[in-house]
């Protein structure tokens, strides 16, 4: 009787961290791997239907380790006269107006690059496809976050690559 | 423990991790975009550069900042420059440090009726000046050195409100040099000491390495001229300085005997050299015909000595003479520098290596006695506004001018400037000066030179620059709504001046450089005749005797705010932290001392509590201290020259019976028969390589990267270690931590002082070794060998079991105790340089070759498609190194500079004996074997 309490116990206690885990596990998911946007900026219609290449906005990720985010006078560039009577377009002209920049929420973490050195440029002159990482942005309505920017994850590639796997390639 | 037990435990422990990572940050990240892209092309990620000038002192060394997303992460000498060509000294270096500081001015202050500042508006304050203005009284306009086109505005702005402008203001004003050249040759400047076309030099006293007009000009060439060949230099001074542990002779001498020592010299020089200049018979017959013997008892200098110097410097073809810095700091200073000035000329130093007309551009620096009747004027009360400018005369004037008390007489103080120092503290009204890297401007510092100042960022604070404020308030009279900024006034100015189409140059290149005026100086031969007959007898200074040094970390006090500065050790003593007086070993035996000792030290103007700490090598009886650390009451002046007087007799020094604790970070000033820096001359160097290891061979695919320090390049200076700081975002711990012995610095300035109280410099760092100590203790494999020949540490594996640093012979390896805060102006803007990670708590750091340099160079490298290039990868360090002492590159390319050096005769490894293989070699000192290598290195430079 008495062992058998002590095993609900357990049970019940190594339960509760079990779905606490799987609990946290759909909430990030929901929010962190697609946050919210300011702006409910499609992917989908820009790179999918229009088909506008990805360096036509993010226009330094052949030159510099970072993509770059598009300033708002890019948005405005077309914006000025294309579609402006959707309400999310216009609250571009409102950030434009305002001298504000968007406030864009980040998918891929920032902490990563505390620690590691990744650069953009690099991996988009070695021929890897944007998609390799990114995923199919084409076909995203909102940006998911779909790598999990780990190191098992950038090693596993960089070993089928055959690229450099010595830790002060990234590490810095 | 039972199994189940440890299960149990294990269990809780491990649902509590789970608990506590519940706990993660937050805060949503966000991506700002631009809302419109810079005009220059900036690229998100990439670093831009901007040639500026320095001007934390008034040499005004070029700077090339390097911008990441829009704020400056380090500074970097500009190539080429005429004044320091691509280098630049630990104050320079901090000066960055100066933008970021979190006690900067952030608005106008006003002071209240209960004395305390209250931030006010800009329009309020200009106001509140204007009122005054307007009103009775003389105005007055005090500014530290000022040069270029900020001089010609300040003029006018003075002009337009009958505002008289008082000589500037500065604590070194080489007011006997000044005078000296005034009387002789009718210029009251500093001639520019051209070091590199001379094959002798004999420094009298001056700090030409330290503080001494335009030190890193000095170090570089100091450097080039050692590289052409025979440079032979004779260094005497009364203490001991870092610039005369560098000569090749140091001469002790008597302190205040320099004039006995030159008359010697011109006496014998004017019989022995062909080629010099005919004195005018008035001052021939002037000067006194002294014996060898005589001048030997005088100044202390042996027989041998004085006339093997005096030989040398008859035989030289090229020779210079330098006097200043301490040894015109006295009452006969002004003999002195006079003495020295008639040799310049008669050995026609004056034609080339004195060069008048590319002088030092101080005609409008004032001297100390400017500052005493400044204070008389204020006494009698007529004084209306006073302006001061970048100037802090508190702490510097004689107490004895009550400069203090007579500042209250003045109907309104204005201060300018970007730090409330004691003068600002005085002030009614602080108006906050941006920073120089916020700033449009220019400066001459040097005839013939203007360098650029133009701004890297906008302005941090509510400040603005001089220029831009003193327009203002001329519009504000005038009632001229057009405002014009400093930038367009500057800019109308370089367009008058230089044309159009040379902006664009100017800005770009960071500075213009006029040729050559080829004007020499004359000497006035009645003024020589009547400056050697009426000369005042040689000081003779009773013992103990204190001398006030300039330091090489605070100049004469004004980077005091650096905390930076004070982190990073003076370089002769090793402290960091804290005030103390260099007393000699044979003072600190007789009194029964001990360092840190407190003692009261009492000289007739007023005492002071500080420790003392030996100073290898100093004579008994003479005691230094910086000067910053003086106190008012204790500073005199010349009444001849105005210069300040840096010497003081009648010091009584009394223990107080109690130690105060600085922290001083060498455990001992000698090697103690280490053989860290070896005697090559005797041959004792230690090339067992030690026994085979037991772990595999390291591979070597293309590059493995080393480093060779010339020990006899390196002066010690200490700017490798301010870069390092900046470029690495090394942690700045405070004195208690120092006190521990937790100091983080990835590389230190070892001194390491020879019975013969000469020195030798060693800056230490990780060594990279090949057969690593710290590598097999770590049971984490944080750090390793990587496949280039670098000690790796990765930061997001250690786990601080400190193992590494134990086993780590040369003791460079730093653990982080805590999580160190980096102040700065506020959350958003933190100085950083973001290619660098900072490391947190618990986590062991080391010097990593500037690893982040070597990716760029890579980075570059794979762009074109090719292999990096030697030198191409330049660390912090090495880019700062005045004298180029340390080479990087690539060891396994035969071709590459590093590997020359390593293979020549002077390079050795620090305990190379322990079988390690380091991967930073050093050259050692030695005359003989030296040239044997510079053969040697010129066959191998050959046979490429």
């Amino acid at each position: 009787m008495k062992k058998s309490v002590i095993t609900l116990l357990l049970v019940g206690y190594f339960g509760l961290f079990f779905f606490l885990l799987l609990g946290l596990g759909y909430s990030s998911s929901r929010t962190k791997l697609a946050p919210e946007q300011p702006i409910a900026f499609s992917h989908k219609i820009h790179a999918g239907k229009l088909k506008l290449a990805c360096t036509e906005c993010h226009t330094s990720v052949e030159k510099s380790p970072r993509a770059g985010v598009p300033p708002v006078e890019k948005c405005m560039s077309c914006h000025k006269t294309v579609a402006v009577e959707k309400p999310e377009v216009q609250k571009i002209h409102r950030y434009w107006e305002d001298r504000e920049p968007i406030p864009w929420s980040r998918v891929y973490s920032v902490r990563v690059r505390n620690y590691v050195y990744f650069s953009h440029k690099r991996h988009i002159k070695k021929g890897v496809d944007c998609s390799a990482c990114h995923g199919d942005v084409k076909n995203m309505e909102r940006i998911r976050k779909v790598s999990s920017l780990n190191m098992g994850w950038c090693v596993s590639c960089h070993r089928q690559k055959q690229a450099p796997t010595d830790c002060l390639i990234c590490h810095k | 423990m039972k199994r189940r037990d440890f299960l149990k435990l294990m269990g809780l422990a491990s649902s509590s991790t789970v608990l506590s990572a519940c706990g993660v940050d937050k805060k949503a990240e966000k991506l700002i975009p631009y809302l419109v892209p810079p005009e220059d092309d900036t690229i998100p990620g990439v670093p831009v550069y901007y040639n500026t000038t320095c001007t934390e002192c008034p040499a005004n060394c070029g700077i090339s900042v390097k911008v990441r997303e829009e704020l400056p992460v380090k500074l970097e000498g500009l190539s080429g420059h005429p004044i320091n060509d691509g280098s630049l000294c630990i104050r320079g270096q901090a000066s960055l440090t100066r933008l970021y500081h979190p006690d900067r001015i952030r608005s106008p202050l006003r002071r209240n009726t209960q004395g305390q500042f209250k931030p006010i508006s800009w329009s309020d304050a200009y106001d509140q000046m204007m009122q005054t203005l307007g009103q009775g009284g003389q105005h007055l306009y005090l500014a530290g050195r000022t040069t270029g086109t900020l001089s010609e505005l300040i003029d006018g702005f003075c002009d337009e409100r009958n505002i008289e402008r008082l000589p500037e203001f500065e604590s070194y004003s080489y007011a006997a040099i000044k005078e000296a050249n005034r009387l002789l040759f009718n210029q009251s400047v500093i001639p520019h000491y051209r070091i590199e076309d001379a094959d002798f030099m004999l420094t009298l006293g001056a700090d030409i390495l330290e503080t001494f007009v335009s030190p890193v000009s000095h170090a570089t060439q100091l450097a080039r001229a050692k590289k052409l060949g025979q440079f032979l230099w004779y260094h005497a001074e009364p203490h001991v300085s870092l610039t005369g542990l560098q000569a090749t002779e140091r001469l002790v001498i008597q302190p205040g005997s320099e004039t006995h020592l030159l008359r010697f010299l011109l006496r014998y020089l004017l019989e022995h050299v062909d080629y010099a200049r005919r004195l005018p018979d008035a001052v021939a017959r002037a000067i006194p015909n002294v014996s060898g013997e005589e001048v030997s008892a005088q100044t202390g200098i042996p027989s041998e000595e004085l006339n093997q110097l005096a030989r040398q410097f008859a035989e030289a073809e090229k020779p210079l003479l330098i006097a200043g810095g301490i040894s015109t700091g006295h009452t006969s200073g002004l003999e002195v520098a006079a003495l020295a000035g008639l040799i310049q000329w008669m050995m026609r130093m004056t034609d080339i290596v004195v060069d008048f007309s590319r002088a030092e551009n101080d005609a409008n620096v004032g001297t100390m006695l400017d500052m005493g009747e400044l204070s008389q004027r204020l006494q009698e009360g007529n004084v209306g506004v006073l302006f001061i400018s970048r100037a802090n005369p508190m702490p510097n004037v004689p107490a004895s001018y009550g400069f203090k008390e007579n500042l209250r007489k003045a109907r309104l103080r204005v201060g300018l400037s970007d730090f409330l120092d004691d003068t600002m503290q005085a002030c009614d009204i602080v108006l906050p000066l941006s920073h120089t890297l916020e700033s449009w401007g220019d400066t001459q510092s040097r005839k013939g030179l203007r360098t650029v100042i133009q701004p890297a960022l906008e302005p941090i604070f509510d400040t603005r620059t001089e220029g831009d404020i003193l327009l203002q308030l001329m519009q504000r009279r005038t009632g001229n709504t057009g405002v014009q900024t400093f930038r367009e006034y500057l800019f109308t100015r370089w367009r008058e001046k230089y044309g159009e189409d040379s902006i664009e140059s100017l800005l770009h290149k960071g500075y213009f450089e006029d040729s050559p005026s080829g004007e020499f100086v004359r000497l006035s031969g009645t003024a020589a005749a009547e400056l050697l007959t009426t000369a005042s007898d040689p000081v003779d200074f009773g013992k103990p005797l204190l001398i006030a040094i300039p330091s090489l970390r605070t100049f004469d006090g004004r980077s005091r705010v650096l905390p930076l500065l004070s982190e990073i050790p003076d370089p002769l003593t090793t402290i960091s932290y804290g005030d103390w007086v260099s007393v000699s070993e044979q003072d600190l035996r007789s009194n029964q001392w001990q360092d840190l000792d407190e003692i009261e030290l009492t000289i007739p103007g007023g005492s002071i509590r500080l420790p003392v700490k030996t100073q290898p090598g100093l004579p008994g009886g003479i005691s230094t201290i910086h000067w910053d650390m003086l106190k008012p009451l204790m500073l005199q002046v010349d009444p001849r020259t105005g210069e300040s007087i840096c010497y003081m007799d009648g010091v009584q020094m009394v223990s107080r019976g109690v130690s105060v604790p600085i922290p001083y970070l060498s455990g001992s000033s000698s090697q103690e028969g280490r053989g860290i820096i070896p005697d090559m001359e005797r041959g004792d160097e230690d090339h067992d390589r030690g026994g085979p290891g037991m772990y595999p061979e390291h591979e070597h695919t293309d590059y493995r990267w080393a480093m060779v320090i010339d020990l006899e390049s390196c002066i010690g200076c200490s700017a490798c270690v301010a870069a390092c700081y900046i470029e690495n975002n090394v942690a700045v711990v405070g004195p208690e931590e120092h006190l521990k012995g937790r100091e983080m610095s990835w590389i230190r300035m070892e001194p390491y002082y020879e019975e013969d109280g000469s020195a030798e410099f060693l800056p230490m760092m990780c060594q990279h070794c090949y057969n690593a100590p710290c590598e097999p203790v770590c049971p984490v494999y944080a750090t390793y060998h990587n496949p280039e020949g670098l000690n790796a540490q990765v930061y997001n594996r250690c786990v601080g079991t400190r193992y590494c640093a134990n086993n780590c012979p040369y003791k460079v390896r730093r653990f982080n105790w805590f999580k160190h805060e980096r102040p700065g102006p506020s959350d958003e803007i933190q100085m950083a340089n973001p290619d660098v990670s900072i490391r947190g708590k618990g986590i062991m750091e080391k010097c990593t070759f500037c690893i982040q340099r070597i990716r760029a160079a890579r980075d570059t490298a794979k762009d074109e498609s090719r292999k990096i290039q030697d030198g191409e990868v330049v660390p912090a360090c090495a880019q700062s190194c005045p004298t180029q002492a340390i080479t990087f590159g690539n060891i396994e390319d035969k071709r590459s500079r590093v590997y020359q050096l390593a293979h020549s005769f002077r390079a050795y490894r620090v305990f190379e004996h322990l079988g390690m293989e380091p991967g930073v070699y050093y050259l050692g000192k030695s005359e003989a074997r030296s040239q044997k290598s510079e053969v040697d290195r010129g066959h191998q430079e050959d046979s490429n």
